[in-house]
Parts: C-alpha cells; sequence; structure tokens
C-alpha cells in the first residue's frame, strides 16, 4: 500500500488559518490501513480541530466524510453535493488522493493533512516498512524477491558492499542488507549462480519518465 | 612523452607494489595535496586519491590527481558512483584520461547520510561493478554504455577494492570473482588487522584461481593510538580491529603509541609479502603521509624498482 | 468543598469485568451528577480508541478516565496494555491543541482489587474536588494507581 503519516498540527491548522468551514475527506484504502486517513483518523482530527477552535475562541465548522478511495472520480463524486457548502477541503488521502480531488473540483481549494511517505507492507500491527520505489522494471525475479532498489541503501545491483556487517546496513544498523537476504536465499535454494553475471546499468528512464508517468489501456477505456 | 602507470609496470614486471593514500583538503587549496606528494614521491608506486570520502566535501579526486601528476607521481583516481550519473562518470574518465592519469579506482562510495551533505540527492545510477564493466569496454571497445563508439578510447589500469572483513564472508570471494570478470585489473582491500582472517580469504581467493586473474595490494592504516583501533572497531562499518590488537595497544603509554601502531603496520606488511597471491601493499595513512615513508623503509619496500 | 461544587465534568470509560454489577450501581452516581459524569462499559478495556476519548473531551468532559483491570489479569490478555498504549497516544495528540496530557487518565487497578464502579467513581471524584478543576499537574505528581477501596 502507500504508507502516509499525519502532519503536526501546526502544519495543518497554518494551512487551514483562512477557512472557517472544513470539509474533512478521508480514504477508506491504504491511508486507513496504515492508521493515518481512514475514517478514525477523519474523526480524530476533526475532534481535535474543533476542540482546538473552542479554545482560541474561534468559529469553525467541521464536516467528516471519508471515501472508499480518493484517486478514483466514482467515489469523488460522492463530495459533488457537498463541496460548495465548505470553504476549504483538508484531505487525508495520499498525494494521489489530493489531488485527484482537485483535479474533479477544480474551483475547490484542497489542502493535504498526510505526508504521503512510501510504498511499503504492513510487515506487523503498526510497522509499515518501504519494500518498492516504482521503478517501473521490476526485477525482483532475479534477486530472490529482495528488492534492491528499494531495501539497499546506495540501490547496488552487484552487491553487497563493504559495510555489509552481520547481515545489517552501514547506513542504519535496523536495517537488513538486503544483498546478505539475497545471497542467503539464493544460497539456500542453490541459485547462487544468478548472480554470477554483472547486472547491467538499470533503466531509470523507467522510473523517472519524462515527467509523470502514464499508463494507457485502450481497451479499458469507455 | 605519453603517460604510462608505474603501478602498472611494477606490478606486470612482478615487484611487491606499493601505493598510498592521500586525502584532499576541504578547500581550493593546491598547496596541502602537493605537499603530501612530496612526501610520498619515490616511496610509492602510485598514489590514490579519495573521492570526496565518507560523502564529505573536498577538493576533487580528478583536481587533485592531476596537481600530483604535475610532481612527477603517478595518480590513482578515485571514483565513487554515489555522486555522479553516467553521463558524468563516463565523460570525467575520457578527462582523467586525457589529463595523463593512468590508474583509476572504482568504488560505490560511503552513503552520503554519513558526510556534511545528508540531504544530498545519492545517485548510484551504476554499481561498482558496472563501472569497472564500463570504463573497461571504453577502453578495450572504446564504446560507451548503449554502444556509441568514442573517437578516442581512454588509457586507465582498472582497479577495485574488496572487503575481506564484512558480511557475507562466503561470498566475498565470488563477488570479488565478478569484479575480475567484470574487467578489474588490480584489487585494493579494507585495512588489515586480523591477518588470520585475511589469510583465510586469500585461500579461498586461490581456490577459486582469481590470484591469477588480478592483482592484489593488501590494505594498511597504521594506528595512532589504542583509541583509533577502538574507534574503528565501532564505528567504522566493515572494519575487523582483534581484541589482542586493542590490548596490545593499550599495554604501552600513550606517548609510544604511535611507535606500537607503526610497528604493527609493517609487522603486517612484512606477514603480507609471504602470502601467495598478494602482490603489493596500499597503505592508507590518512592525515599521517610521513608515516610512509618510515613505514616502507622499515619493511624493506625501499628503493622502489627502477621500472 | 464538595464533589458537586467542584462543578468538573468527568468521563469514566471502564471494564465490565471489574464490576459484573456495573450497570445497576452506576445508576445512583448518574442521578447524583446528571450531566457531569458519563459511564461507558467496554466488553474490555483494549477497546478504547483514541477517538472516542477525543469525543468525550469534545463534548464537554474535562477529565476522562479509562479504568482497566491489573495488569496480567486482563481477560482478553494483552488487552489493558493496548489501553495504555491508545491512551497514551491520545495524549499526544490532546498536547498538539495545548491540552494537558492529565486530562486523559488511565487507571490500572492493583492486582486483586475487589470494587464496584460506583465507589471508584466516587474516589475519583472525591480526588478531583479536593484537587480543584485548575491543578491537574498535581493530580499527575500524586500517582496514577488507585488505592483500595
Amino acid at each position: 500500500m502507500i504508507t502516509a503519516e499525519r502532519k503536526p498540527l501546526s502544519e495543518i491548522k497554518e494551512m487551514i488559518a483562512p477557512y472557517r468551514k472544513i470539509l474533512i475527506v478521508g480514504c477508506g484504502s491504504c491511508v486507513a490501513e496504515c492508521a493515518s486517513g481512514g475514517e478514525k483518523e477523519v474523526g480524530i482530527l476533526a475532534s481535535l480541530l474543533r476542540m482546538d477552535a473552542r479554545k482560541e475562541e474561534r468559529d469553525i465548522e467541521v464536516k467528516e466524510i471519508t471515501l472508499d478511495r480518493q484517486c478514483v472520480y466514482e467515489f469523488i463524486d460522492q463530495l459533488t453535493d457537498l463541496i460548495d457548502k465548505y470553504d476549504a477541503v483538508l484531505s487525508l488521502g495520499c498525494g494521489a488522493g489530493v489531488q485527484a480531488v482537485a483535479e474533479v473540483f477544480s474551483q475547490a481549494i484542497v489542502v493535504p493533512a498526510l505526508n504521503t511517505t512510501f510504498i511499503g507492507e504492513t510487515k506487523e500491527a503498526g510497522l509499515w516498512v518501504e519494500n518498492c520505489r516504482a521503478c517501473g522494471d521490476c526485477k525482483l525475479g532475479y534477486f530472490a524477491a529482495v528488492c534492491p532498489v528499494t531495501r539497499c541503501s546506495k540501490g547496488l545491483f552487484n552487491g553487497p558492499c563493504g559495510g555489509s556487517k552481520d547481515g545489517k546496513c552501514e547506513v542504519d544498523p535496523d536495517t537488513s542488507c538486503a544483498w546478505q537476504l539475497i545471497v542467503e536465499r539464493l544460497d539456500k535454494r542453490g541459485q547462487l549462480d544468478l548472480l554470477e553475471k554483472v547486472y547491467p546499468p538499470a533503466d531509470w528512464s523507467r522510473q523517472q519518465g519524462k515527467g509523470p508517468r502514464k499508463i494507457k489501456r485502450e481497451d479499458q477505456t469507455i | 612523452m605519453k603517460a604510462e602507470s608505474r603501478l602498472k609496470r611494477v606490478l606486470q614486471k612482478g615487484h611487491f607494489a606499493v601505493t598510498a593514500e592521500c586525502g584532499p583538503p576541504k578547500g581550493a587549496d593546491p598547496k596541502v595535496i602537493r605537499k603530501k606528494g612530496k612526501i610520498l614521491k619515490g616511496f610509492v608506486d602510485g598514489v590514490n586519491v579519495t573521492d570526496n570520502q565518507t560523502g564529505v566535501v573536498r577538493l576533487s579526486s580528478l583536481a587533485s590527481c592531476v596537481l600530483l601528476k604535475k610532481d612527477g607521481l603517478d595518480p590513482v583516481l578515485q571514483m565513487v558512483t554515489r555522486d555522479r550519473n553516467r553521463i558524468a562518470l563516463q565523460s570525467d574518465i575520457l578527462g582523467a584520461s586525457v589529463l595523463g592519469i593512468r590508474n583509476i579506482l572504482c568504488l560505490t562510495g560511503d552513503h552520503q547520510s554519513f558526510g556534511n551533505q545528508p540531504q544530498a540527492k545519492g545517485v548510484f545510477d551504476i554499481d561498482s561493478v558496472q563501472l569497472v564493466q564500463l570504463v573497461r569496454q571504453m577502453r578495450d571497445k572504446g564504446l560507451i554504455l548503449g554502444g556509441e563508439k568514442l573517437t578516442e578510447p581512454p588509457d586507465l589500469f582498472i582497479g577495485a577494492v574488496a572487503n575481506p572483513f564484512a558480511d557475507p564472508f562466503d561470498y566475498r570471494v565470488i563477488r570479488l570473482g565478478k569484479k575480475v570478470a567484470a574487467g578489474a585489473e588490480f584489487i585494493q582491500t579494507q585495512c588489515i588487522y586480523n591477518l588470520g582472517r585475511f589469510k583465510e580469504w586469500m585461500g579461498k581467493v586461490r581456490e577459486h584461481g582469481i590470484d591469477k586473474k588480478v592483482y592484489i595490494l593488501g590494505g594498511i592504516t597504521p594506528l595512532k593510538s589504542a583509541r583509533m583501533a577502538e574507534y574503528m572497531r565501532e564505528n567504522v562499518a566493515g572494519m575487523d580491529v582483534p581484541e589482542e590488537i586493542i590490548s596490545r595497544m593499550k599495554s604501552v603509554p600513550a606517548g609510544e603509541q604511535r611507535r606500537e601502531g607503526l610497528k604493527i603496520a609493517v609487522e603486517t606488511i612484512e606477514e603480507l609479502k609471504e602470502i601467495e597471491g598478494v602482490h603489493g601493499v596500499h597503505i592508507m595513512a590518512i592525515e599521517w603521509e610521513d608515516a610512509v615513508p618510515q613505514i616502507t623503509e622499515e619493511a624493506g619496500l625501499i628503493p622502489r624498482p627502477d621500472v | 468543598m464538595d464533589q458537586k461544587s467542584a462543578g468538573l465534568k468527568v468521563t469514566f470509560f471502564f471494564c465490565q469485568q471489574i464490576d459484573e454489577h456495573q450497570d445497576v450501581n452506576r445508576r445512583a452516581l448518574e442521578k447524583e451528577f446528571g450531566s457531569e459524569i458519563r459511564f461507558f462499559p467496554l466488553p474490555c478495556s483494549g477497546r478504547i480508541e483514541p477517538q472516542h476519548l477525543m469525543r468525550a473531551l469534545e463534548s464537554g468532559a474535562d477529565k476522562v478516565y479509562v479504568i482497566t483491570c491489573p495488569e496480567g489479569a486482563c481477560r482478553y490478555r494483552e488487552g489493558n496494555m493496548r489501553a495504555r498504549k491508545r491512551l497514551t497516544f491520545a495524549q499526544g495528540l490532546i498536547e498538539e491543541i495545548g491540552l494537558e496530557r492529565e486530562r486523559l487518565e488511565l487507571i490500572n487497578l492493583p492486582a486483586g482489587t475487589i470494587t464496584t464502579i460506583d465507589k471508584l467513581a466516587r474516589e475519583l471524584l472525591a480526588r478531583e474536588a479536593l484537587v480543584g478543576p485548575s491543578s491537574l499537574q498535581a493530580q499527575a505528581l500524586e500517582g496514577k494507581k488507585l488505592g483500595v477501596a
């Protein structure tokens, strides 16, 4: 999923300061999974903003709504009747959601309550770790399903580097050395020979694109 | 007269080679490098210049190598893949060759978070193995990445690094083999304090026949103090400093620890000379370059051969 | 100073396992204090969520208690530990808007406590009355655990 973390309240307050009526929009997908932008988090943020306003004797009206997904028009459409009643939308979607809403309602002021961070997995309850950098050229088949782009701090394709110690990365002792994992896994299944050849330089244009990347599927169009 | 690699000639002629390392200053000052060069001249075959080591901004390796070349030394350009993409790397390789530099050491580089520019974007467009392969291809086939032809190929003796002390231990030799297969012609290892482990590694190297395909120079860093030994053990990744070395340094009063560190360095070099497959020594006496003449003399490496 | 005139609005979230007759036992208090106190029984204190605590404060509570079973005695094993983590998280949230952490308080009953919800509530309210609404800090200094009734 795409993970995100809520911005500090001070930053959120600064963004919505000019507005009195706020529509807080959550998302029931990725950000709900990582406990930052789902229905619960929308409720918490709404309470905090109302209490804060009361403390500072400010007038504020906060409406809460959570969409199943904030990056898909069919769901964003549910805001159509609400949008004009509010001065600003405080989105708890990931960056994709924030922008999708802003695209659909081009006159609306949409601000992000979250810092979108990475693509990752739920490793255990309360712990999310990055495992994909969307390079557009998945090489997991060659590296025992351990992504060297994401999980090796230096993105080596012919690792490990000289800083791998006791299975940990030199950059962070809590981070496993991805190359140690790759070597161990391949060794266990007798496939170390997969690493014999020099893996060639990557085609980074597939990750960088020429500006924002896109996918077009004619068979999927209406 | 066409520029040549003295280091290559020394190794090809079968002599035990000596290289040393030189750290550039944090400023636009040519005097520091030239001074270090003068100290080392005559005591070494090649001089490495580090490339923004540890991610700390310093006078560039390329510029420093040019200064050393002018003063009659044989510089080894260290090039990391952390800071430059393939366009810049290939361009600098051509530039180095044109400026008379004949040796290159290909490395990935320390992660940028260690240095004084932790907010910098770590490039890592290619890794050190791919860089070795690239330089080799540029030199021997006159081709850049993607296959386009160069008008004039660079002339460089190609080196890479090896760390016998990092993990996973067993895989290290396979990775060394990969670097050799990619085109590495000489190897400089991480500094050796644990001779036992190094010998074990060399055993594996010989087992795989790698010593016959590449020149290996064992790394030496003389210890200045017991504290330095402890610091290296705790804080430098991929470093193996055995307890005996630390106690040996501690057993000597502070004023005599430098002397002891030099003794250990010389002893280690004497051992290296006896290990089959070790073709030389690489002395990394960073900020203690004036220890190199003493070490090489006491280790019986002076005078350097006439090649 | 009697409890009523302290004028504090207090909300009690509490684990039902503490008092099997909680339903009946809290009626008297609810009658006596009216809207000043509210009780929310939970099947396990671990069911408490930060947004419940937010809403309690938002609806006017000056102080919110979460009362859990003794450590190690949670019927569902980690429920009371979870309650503590969530309460701590919620304390961080209210600090962001300048409210004192002490407005939310976890009461972890000492092992072997046998009591009723009304007794418990009265003791806590008495503590509030003595100390007064403005010295939440002082209450924190007093300590988090309640003495046996």
